[in-house]
């Protein structure tokens, strides 16, 4: 039992990060790794790659919780997610692939640009 | 847009947030809501709700993909997830309570101000804490 335990137990950093970028997920939107990245790199000591893959696997059982909770407010609009997914998931192939052989500071700056610019474009409009 | 315009831009569009999902390590949501909003003409609530369901497949799609070629580890991930669905069930209901206009300009803001520091990080090349 107390391996059981042992094996489920997080450092509580995990634990701070996890609700953080659910918080950020839930209120905006995303995924919630433009947060739990960062934490987990610069805070917990995690290599990028590591931290994106922790990132990207957390966000499953997070966009779940924020669906249900979006979807008893009736703000999902299942068609359109249904029609950007199915692209979505042959993109995500081709992304992962990369992934696993990219240079991580050439990772940190493709991402960091491409964030700044949908910033100000959603700025712009605002 | 309309009617058949409409899904074949999605899906065109899903593609590439799927590329920035796999590659970054994120839903692809940074992508997608603007696109939701900006392109498809979504609410802000309606976009980030949406984006969400298109996270969804999208992480579970690169998280296999990761699996197979041995990155990182997805039971820590999964679990690390759990404790982060209760923080987002938090933030969607603080969404749903904001208005629109005020939820994109705090979108806008956040990943601007993480953008910049990321970029500014692998310009520089300061090392990762564990080094590679």
């Amino acid at each position: 039992m107390c391996f059981a335990v042992r094996t489920f137990a997080l450092d509580p950093k995990l634990i701070a990060i996890g609700v953080a970028g659910g918080l950020l997920s839930g209120l905006l939107g995303v995924g919630g790794g433009v947060v739990m990245v960062p934490a987990l790199v610069l805070w917990a000591g995690y290599g990028q790659r590591n931290a994106h893959a922790i990132s990207l696997g957390a966000i499953i059982p997070i966009s779940i919780a924020g669906i249900a909770t979006y979807g008893v407010a009736g703000e999902v609009r299942y068609w359109d997610a249904l029609a950007l997914a199915a692209g979505a998931i042959v993109g995500a192939q081709i992304g992962a692939g990369v992934l696993a052989r990219i240079d991580e500071r050439l990772l940190k700056v493709v991402f960091g640009t491409f964030l700044v610019g949908v910033a100000a474009l959603l700025g712009a409009k605002a | 847009m309309n009617g058949p315009t409409l899904y074949v831009s999605l899906v065109a569009f899903g593609v590439l947030v799927g590329v920035a999902s796999g590659l970054l390590g994120v839903g692809g949501g940074t992508l997608a809501v603007p696109f939701l909003t900006l392109a498809v003409g979504l609410s802000q609530h309606a976009a980030e709700a949406t984006s969400l369901l298109v996270i969804l497949p999208t992480a579970i799609a690169g998280s296999l993909a990761l699996r197979r070629r041995g990155v990182g580890d997805l039971g820590l991930a999964l679990r690390f997830g759990v404790v982060g669905a209760v923080g987002s069930v938090l933030g969607a209901l603080l969404a749903l309570a904001l208005p629109g206009s005020t939820l994109r300009i705090v979108f806008a803001v956040f990943i601007g101000l993480v953008g910049l520091r990321l970029a500014r990080d692998g310009i520089r090349g300061e090392p990762d804490s564990l080094g590679s």
